[in-house]
């Protein structure tokens, strides 16, 4: 774990570079464009905010970066990997090894129990021991007493906890987070929100997260802001302006 | 347990509604084909072996020209593994108390019978029981009514011929009852050895020699194509598959049987295919999250692969498990019927077509749409994308189809079978299209509103395509049901027209002209009144458009009837059960002329206007042939090969007349009367033959019957299958009217009533699409005419308007039970 903080301070290549993106979608009679132009770098071990008004592009755009979709024109590289240019698979690959998710409605297997959940993406990524890594990560979400439960026997902010456990334990170098906190109260949000920042600064990992809810914006390094597609960075605009 | 291998487990997935569904659906396919498998097997040994007591062995040759055939020939025979026996049939006189009587003895050897058993009396007070040999030397056994006629006891002795025998037993049922000639007087029985010392048979004296020959089939042909060559034109080779009298009973029941095997394929196959078609999309959440985490759209193949394979030894397990107690069932009833015990008969290659079906129906029903699921995007995750259109899954439904009707043919073997069903689906497509498109249009002006009605006619109209989807299964469903129910009902018809209680189960044979109308009235005053009495002149077909016949007609054609004198016979009416394919009937008063029976026509190369010749003792009548008629030989009243008209060819030439009539088993008594006042006639009885035919018939028709339940029950399996694959909507949508305020008993109706809607529409079609289907496959296999049968249509549509509403009512109580609060939340 340490390792990889090393790693992030002596790579300095950026961990996500994004130029010129563009990502339309066609309707029955028309062309939607959604995303127009967006350009971005972040940088090894930094967390940025993409904050925006609904139906903006956020989750669009958190999906390119990720590369679950591919963009319509641009070039999205991650970790140094052309994921635009990759295949589905090699993308898939790509994911199993390096990127971490945590999603507004948890998605987690209904069938399996909060360990198997954990164990899912270290089995997938081919590590060794899954189970003792997940149970500690589950121990570390505090959720050590619940291991055998089911999504269902758990209540939300628990459930997100499990996802967050997940996200981190094929040791990504990038997580992404879509509205984290979206499904839950503001209180059970907090927690949450607390343990993904914490754990995002244990492991060094790099954060992009969208979300609503400004706090949790306000703790991120950076903010974007994205609005009918076009992506703005209020303190960069600032900082040049000034 | 590795997560992983968890996501792969059956007992994990069958928690999951649509996997359950796919499993039961195997479950039944594998084991209602199995089931059929087995017992048509089953069955098929049975009849043939219980058929095959008919001829007391598994096949016959027969010397009719009173000459034993090579030793050699027997000897090969058992070189070759074959059980063999021997019988020597002749007639001869005995001489009773006070008068002579002729009687027919059959002397069997130690072996007789191979199959089946003789059914005895030793005394008068004893109870009849069956064995299996028949008497020793010295010994003899005779049929009771003679025994009468004689005037002697069981204990006293007989000679025949030259050799005094003592009467051990009377005689009551042989297996091989046949209708030879020989063997119109009544019955003795004594053994082969004795024959020599009787003195009776001399060279050019009248007898019988029949061989018998019992062992497996393969074995059985092989001997006989060592043996055909060798043949003489009076050696006979018989089987049982060639008896008239049960191969179209057989040969119907097997076609039943394949035929309902085959619609088991194809009700487990529809049922599969929708399940597994709704499972995939209930997994398209997980997949597209086993993508987000880095699993390629290989690793998804190959997880779902497995899991099918998994589905499929789960399958096929169950199914064997299911389909062998049930067999046990089977059996067991077959044996009640039979009144006999049944040897189990458990062949593993009847296993295979089961197998093959699951098999078949995973990868070719439940795989395409779980194969698809390898697209599934991975930005599903994030936001729901936009579902499937129902167009990705036509080549599906195109594989399905070829699948099907590739495993119906495999399966039945049948071209006709597969074409009649598709052309009964084709068709019940096409109206379905038609009537859903009307349908549609008129259900789009209704406006929804509180009432019931109105619900159901917008709901339906909501779901039109799932409804289209539904009604197209349940119709063809229904249909496949429907055409069972029909083949099945003429069938039974068939079979009950065929041979009805009071058929005729006695032939009086040699009537002197002059005593004709003695004969009716002795009858008809013991309340047997005869049928159409027939004479009979013997002769031979000798010349062909004026060519001897063995030149006029090829080789191969010289059959029998060449070579033995035919039943020729003269009537004015045509037989209610003979039809003419050919020419016309005599008119009346038309004295030219001859009708020919159209198998032996066709075998002979005879064609309409042909000039037979027939040698009739020393004369000679050539009549051109003037009608082609078809003969139901299995009637068993009196049947003819060829027929001249009142006055015509045959008037001026000696002959006798032959009747049958029916007696039954209380008035048999009056046989002895009538033996003694017309001793020359001669009696031919088989009732026990008709007994034992019916007895047949009556076993198959419950094989059948419960073979049907077996489908009707994958039917309702595939039927509720269906229904649930839109039950999570539909439940979903109930709470949500629900807590909008919906009444319950509102909810309920309408929903009962949009199902019964669907059933109803579906049943008509269903009906329409089996008529049709019917139409073809009576007309191709079942050699039936067609009939409507509305009676036995008409309620299918309400049946199946009632189960499908009652069905969709119970499917949705937890929503009508149930706070819509609670509702909600467990739909999530
Ligand atoms: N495949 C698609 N087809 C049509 N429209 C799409 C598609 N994908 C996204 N959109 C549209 O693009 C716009 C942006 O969607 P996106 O989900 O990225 O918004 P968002 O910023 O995440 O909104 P929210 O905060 O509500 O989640 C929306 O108007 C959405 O309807
Ligand atoms: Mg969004």
């Amino acid at each position: 774990m340490n390792q990889m903080t090393d790693l992030s301070t002596t790579d300095t290549s950026p961990m996500l570079r994004v130029t010129n993106l563009t990502h339309r979608v066609g309707l029955e009679i028309d062309t939607l464009t959604i995303l127009q132009g967006v350009s971005l770098e972040i940088n090894r071990g930094e967390s940025v905010a993409i904050v925006g008004r609904s139906g903006s592009g956020k989750t669009t755009l958190l999906g390119l970066l990720a590369g679950l979709d591919t963009p319509t024109e641009g070039t999205v590289s991650l970790d140094g990997a052309q994921i635009s240019s990759l295949s589905e698979d090699e993308r898939a690959r790509l994911r199993a090894s390096r990127v971490g998710f945590v999603f507004q409605s948890f998605q987690l297997l209904p069938a399996l129990s909060a360990l198997e959940n954990v164990m899912l993406p270290l089995e997938l990524a081919g590590m060794e021991a899954p189970e003792v890594r997940a149970k500690e990560l589950l121990e570390r979400v505090g959720l050590g007493e619940r291991l055998n439960h089911t999504p269902r026997q758990l209540s939300g902010g628990e459930q997100q906890r499990v996802a967050i456990a997940r996200a981190f334990a094929s040791d990504p170098v990038i997580l992404f987070a879509d509205e984290p906190t979206g499904n839950l109260d503001n209180r059970t949000g907090q927690d949450v929100s607390d343990l993904l920042m914490e754990l995002n600064r244990e492991q060094g990992t790099t954060l992009v997260m969208v979300t609503h809810d400004e706090h949790l914006a306000a703790r991120c390094g950076r903010q974007l802001h994205i609005e009918a597609g076009i992506l703005t960075e209020p303190e960069l605009a600032r900082e040049r302006a000034n | 347990m590795a997560a992983k291998q968890k996501l792969m487990s059956v007992r994990r997935d069958w928690r999951e509604r649509d996997v359950r569904v796919v499993l039961v659906a195997l479950v039944i396919a594998v084991a209602t084909v199995a089931t059929i498998a087995l017992f048509a097997n089953q069955l098929q040994r049975t009849l043939v072996s219980s058929a095959s007591s008919f001829l007391a062995a598994d096949r016959q040759l027969e010397a009719e020209n009173g000459r034993p055939v090579p030793q050699a020939w027997i000897e090969e025979a058992r070189d070759r593994g074959l059980e063999t026996g021997q019988m020597i049939e002749f007639s001869t006189m005995v001489l009773g108390e006070s008068e002579f009587q002729l009687v027919s003895v059959k002397a069997v050897s130690d072996e007789y019978p191979l199959r089946g058993e003789i059914e005895i009396q030793p005394t008068a007070d004893a109870t009849r029981h069956m064995v299996g040999s028949g008497p020793g030397r010295g010994e003899l056994w005779v049929n009771p009514r003679l025994l009468r006629l004689l005037e002697l006891d069981i204990g006293d002795t007989l000679e025949v011929g030259n050799l005094e025998l003592t009467i051990t037993s009377l005689l009551l049922r042989e297996p091989d009852g046949g209708f030879r000639l020989s063997s119109l007087a009544p019955r003795v029985m004594i053994h082969v050895d004795d024959v020599p010392q009787t003195g009776v048979i001399q060279d050019g004296s009248r007898a019988e020699y029949v061989y018998l020959f019992a062992g497996a089939d393969n074995i059985l042909d092989d001997y006989f194509q060592w043996l055909e060559p060798q043949l003489e034109p009076s050696h006979k080779w018989e089987s049982v598959r060639d008896g008239e009298t049960f191969s179209r009973s057989l040969e119907r029941a097997e076609r039943f049987l394949l035929l309902g095997g085959s619609l088991a394929v194809l009700l487990a196959a529809v049922a599969v295919a929708v399940a597994s078609r709704q499972y995939a999309l209930s997994q398209r959440d997980t997949v597209a999250l086993l993508k987000t985490l880095g699993l390629s759209s290989k690793g998804i193949g190959g997880l779902y692969l497995r899991r099918l394979a998994l589905w499929g030894i789960a399958g096929a397990l169950g199914g064997l498990l299911v389909a062998l107690p049930l067999f046990w069932i089977l059996v067991r009833l077959l044996s009640d019927v039979l009144e006999q015990p049944v040897d189990f008969y458990l062949d593993p290659a009847a296993l295979v077509p089961a197998l093959l079906t699951a098999l078949v129906s995973l990868f070719a029903f439940a795989y395409p749409p779980i194969r698809r699921l390898r697209h599934v995007a991975a930005m599903r995750v994030l936001r729901s994308q936009p579902g499937e259109t129902g167009r990705e899954a036509i080549p599906d439904i195109i594989i399905a189809i070829v699948a099907v009707f590739a495993l119906v043919w495999l399966y039945a073997g049948e071209i006709a079978l597969v074409v009649s069903l598709l052309g009964g689906l084709v068709l019940l497509l096409a109206v379905l299209a038609l009537l859903g498109g009307l349908m549609v249009a008129a259900l789009r002006r209704v406006r929804g509103g509180g009432n019931a009605w109105r619900l159901a006619l917008v709901g339906l109209y909501r779901h039109r395509q799932a409804s289209m989807a539904q009604m197209a299964v349940f119709a063809m469903t229904l249909m496949l049901a429907a055409t069972l129910i029909l083949v099945r009902t003429s069938l039974l018809d068939d079979w009950q027209s065929q041979l009805p209680d009071n058929a005729p189960n006695h032939f009086l044979i040699n009537i002197a002209p002059d005593a004709v109308d003695e004969v009716e009235a002795f009858w008809s005053d013991r309340g047997a009144p005869l049928d159409s009495v027939y004479p009979m002149v013997r002769g031979r077909l000798t010349e062909l458009n004026d060519q001897p016949v063995q030149e006029a007609v090829s080789k191969d054609e010289r059959v029998g009837a060449l070579n033995r004198e035919l039943n020729l016979t003269w009537m004015a009416e045509l037989p209610a059960d003979n039809e003419i394919v050919a020419g016309a009937w005599f008119a009346q008063g038309d004295t030219e002329g001859v009708s020919v029976e159209a198998e032996l026509a066709e075998r002979l190369g005879l064609v309409m206007g042909d000039r037979l010749t027939f040698t009739i003792g020393s004369e000679t009548v050539t009549e051109p042939i003037t009608s082609i008629r078809t003969v139901q030989w299995d009637s068993m009243q009196p049947n003819f090969y060829m027929a001249f008209p009142p006055g015509g060819g045959l008037a001026n030439m000696p002959g006798t007349w032959i009747t049958s009539f029916h007696l039954d088993e209380s008035n048999k008594i009056a046989l002895n009367e009538f033996s003694r006042r017309f001793p020359t006639v001669s009696v031919l009885e088989i009732d026990h033959i008709i007994e034992r035919i019916q007895q047949i018939v009556r076993q198959v028709t419950q094989a059948i019957e419960a073979i049907l339940a077996l489908i009707l029950a994958a039917a309702f399996v595939v039927m509720a299958a269906v229904v649930s694959a839109t039950l999570k909507d539909r439940q979903r949508e109930g709470a949500l009217l629900r807590t909008l305020g919906g009444q319950q008993s509102l909810l309920a109706r309408s929903t009962m009533l949009e199902f019964a809607i669907l059933g109803f529409f579906a049943g008509i079609l269903g009906i329409i699409a089996a008529e049709a289907a019917v139409y073809a496959l009576q007309a191709r296999m079942f050699e039936g005419n067609f009939n409507w049968h509305w009676q036995v249509m008409l309620p299918i549509p309400f049946i199946s308007a009632l189960l499908l509403a009652l069905f969709g009512r119970w499917q949705l109580r937890p929503v009508l039970n149930v706070s819509p609060m609670l509702l909600l939340r467990r739909l999530e």
